[in-house]
């Protein structure tokens, strides 16, 4: 009974000092962000994990403003982002920082009109236009003009918007200024902007909800989300012309046609962009990272980082493809493979210093 | 006769801790401690919300003082746009044209009146159902053996949670009200001339104000009244069914004496209860102006004044539901916080005042 006793004892202070060595070895990144790429990085952490085991990666969905805030302050590792930070937010870092973009995604307009066979057709100064409360009828001549065979119902057209700061918002309202001059100096773009007309709805499932719920609405929501919940969005013209429906594939091509514009930072816009097959409301989300790592305070914090952003910026992208998420184009990626090699640790290049 | 009874222990139990030299705590002492610290405690709280709010609300004030509560414009982003003359041309400068950057702008009176009307049109349903119910519950429940059954499902819609009362809002009220409900009063109400401004609403697009035909949601200040009038019911019942029990028995029966009919009898019960009715409306109306989820899953969440009830509004607290986790920026921030202060000292009045009317002046139960 006492032998017994005495082995459980032991093994039990073995045990606490097993989990102590494993805990003192183990490295810890602390992560935190936007929402939108949260299931992607979810996955990431989990399949990194299970090849570095001796790494432990968390990421808690709280936001962009909440990643920011955290990284500026250096309470984050990395935060995660759906939109750049803008230069007061670098000013407020001070260091350097560095944009990865990791995955984009897109912005679709999802509609309810229960009696409307196939898909419709809009373009941007029509959305502009119906957000300014200038299109009201589904009807609108503007509206059947290029939706030629589809019988639009005389019906009033409720738009619904994000109630709540968002990237959604950011990417959508952005891409709404490059289509309507009036839209730009009336309402504008930003996290959260101020539409005359329309309703809110509290993040993509409020919008959802508000689209769902109420014949004749129309709501912008992220693609995922659309597809998840098999609501149906409209094709949208883009820059050369086509209607384009949004998927992974026509996401992705907004990255390609932007890839010009990636100079000193990769913080780019995708709304827009030219290319016969792009869709033209994409974004990337971002991982933001400080220039130069030092601040991590720890050479194996660094070299998991590094090797966590270069594997899921690469290999990983085959995941995020499966999961709905446009993955970064190979032009992208190459881009993407210089920033992580442009990262320092203490003024020597990162990924030299860490091996 | 309370008040002997209450200063007594403390005196006891403050002397003993004091002036005892061995300090032998009994249950008593530790219960005495510990009632006191709560007590104390529950004041700190409140006094660590203000001190909390009023230092993060500095930066809106300062920018925006009185005019906070006066002002229609909440927007919290910035508008980058070609500025304009005196004559409204775009000015134009070496071939460029001159931008002008609009900053946030944050005024607190769409949701200040977002919550006072929602919470009128609350009290406009709820009080005479809540005030018949308490009649009810009174009068003719107790000789039907009613009293308890009905009672007790009254207090069971107070234990509902808040959003059970947003989905169903949002899931059967709202779709109901937009294809059965507005449509019907749109065909009837619309025609009547002097109500066309229930069906039309004002917005401001691309610089001119323009009066359109308001598109019918069901998600909208009507709705959002409905629904807090549904959460308002309980409260407002079960007061206004004790303040109605308190009346004297023989004033009713001197009524009766007199010949008062039973309608007559009932008018003097609600006249003599009419402070403690006052009072029980008025948590309800505290109830109604602090209610946040449910309101904000179905009043539409648009920062706009509109007279018209089916219009979409937002109130303070779905206001701060919707914004306060992603503002964009110190100033959304801390015009959010001043509106919450609002908030809070409008609540505190409603309570005060609600509390005067019940129980300052409320007949003692049983009494005369």
């Amino acid at each position: 009974m006492l032998g017994t006793m005495k082995r459980a004892a032991a093994g039990f202070v073995a045990s606490i000092l097993l989990v102590g060595g494993i805990a003192s070895a183990e490295t810890k990144l602390q992560g935190g962000g936007a929402t939108f790429p949260n299931p992607i990085y979810q996955r990431w952490v989990t399949e990194y994990q299970k090849a570095h085991p001796e790494v432990k990666i968390d990421y808690q969905s709280i936001g962009s403003g909440g990643g920011i805030k955290g990284i500026t302050d250096k309470t984050f590792d990395f935060a995660g982002s759906d939109a750049p930070m803008n230069k007061k937010e670098m000013e407020t870092a001070k260091d350097p920082i560095v944009h990865i973009p990791t995955v984009a995604g897109s912005v679709v307009l999802a509609y309810n009109l229960p009696d409307v066979q196939g898909e419709i057709k809009l373009t941007g100064p029509i959305v502009a236009d119906i957000y300014m409360g200038k299109i009201t009828k589904w009807n609108d001549a503007k509206i059947t003009a290029i939706n030629g065979g589809t019988n639009l119902p005389n019906l009033d057209i409720i738009p619904v918007y994000r109630s709540d700061g968002s990237g959604t918002t950011f990417v959508f309202t952005n891409y709404l200024t490059t289509q309507s001059e009036e839209y730009t100096g009336s309402v504008g773009a930003g996290k959260q902007v101020k539409f005359p007309v329309g309703q809110g709805g509290k993040g993509n499932e409020g919008v959802t909800a508000g689209v769902q719920g109420a014949k004749g609405a129309i709501g912008y929501i992220e693609l995922n989300y659309a597809t998840a919940n098999k609501i149906p969005f409209a094709l949208l013209q883009n820059k050369d012309g086509e209607f384009v429906k949004a998927s992974p594939q026509t996401v992705a091509a907004a990255g390609e046609g932007a890839l010009k514009n990636m100079k000193d930072s990769l913080a780019v816009n995708l709304w827009n962009q030219p290319g016969k097959n792009t869709y033209p409301i994409s974004a990337f989300t971002y991982i933001i990272v400080y220039k130069d790592l030092g601040y991590l305070k720890d050479a194996s914090k660094a070299k998991a980082l590094v090797e966590f952003l270069t594997w899921a910026t690469s290999d990983g992208q085959r995941i995020a493809e499966e999961m709905d998420y446009a993955p970064l184009s190979d032009g992208v990626q190459k881009k993407v493979k210089e920033a992580i090699a442009g990262l320092t640790l203490d003024g020597k290049p990162a990924t030299v210093a860490v091996k | 006769m309370q008040t002997i009874d209450q200063t007594r222990p403390r005196m006891r139990y403050w002397s003993s801790i004091l002036r005892e030299k061995t300090w032998r705590p009994t249950a008593d002492t530790w219960l005495f401690i510990v009632v006191h610290s709560a007590a104390v405690l529950l004041l700190v709280m409140l006094a660590s919300l203000v001190i909390v709010l009023l230092p993060a609300a500095r930066l809106s004030f300062q920018t925006f003082g009185w005019s906070f509560l006066v002002d229609s414009d909440w927007r919290p982003n910035e508008i980058d746009r070609p500025k304009r003359g005196p004559d409204g041309k775009v000015l134009m400068e070496d071939g460029q044209v001159v931008m002008e950057t609009l900053p946030p702008q944050f005024g607190a009176l769409p949701v200040i009146f977002g919550t006072a009307a929602s919470s009128v049109l609350a009290l406009v349903f709820a009080v005479p159902l809540s005030v018949g119910t308490a009649l009810f519950l009174v009068r003719i429940a107790p000789s039907l053996k009613l009293a308890g059954p009905i009672s007790f499902l009254i207090e069971f819609l107070a234990a509902i949670p808040s959003i059970a009362y947003g989905i169903w809002g949002l899931f059967v009220l709202a779709p109901f009200l937009q294809n059965v409900i507005e449509p019907l009063a749109q065909r009837t109400l619309g025609n009547v001339p002097g109500l066309s401004w229930l069906f039309t609403e004002s917005a401001r697009i691309s610089g001119a104000t323009v009066i359109r035909s308001l598109p019918l949601s069901g998600r909208d200040m009507f709705c959002g009244g409905l629904v807090l009038a549904v959460m308002i019911l309980p409260i407002i019942t079960a007061v206004a069914r004790d303040v109605l029990r308190a009346v004297p028995r023989e004033q009713i029966e001197g009524t009766l004496a007199l010949g008062a009919t039973w309608w007559q009898s009932c008018k003097e019960m609600l006249r003599f209860g009419r402070a403690g009715l006052f009072g029980a409306v008025m948590l309800g109306l505290a109830r109604a102006a602090g209610e946040t989820m449910a309101v904000a899953m179905v009043i539409g969440n648009n920062n706009r004044i509109s007279l018209s009830p089916f219009s979409p509004a937002q109130t303070m607290s779905s206001l701060l539901a919707n914004e306060f986790a992603e503002a964009s920026g110190p100033m959304h921030l801390s015009a959010l916080v001043e509106v919450a202060l609002i908030l809070l000292v409008m609540s505190l009045a409603f309570n005060i005042v609600a509390r005067y009317f019940v129980v300052g002046r409320q007949v003692p139960a049983g009494g005369g």
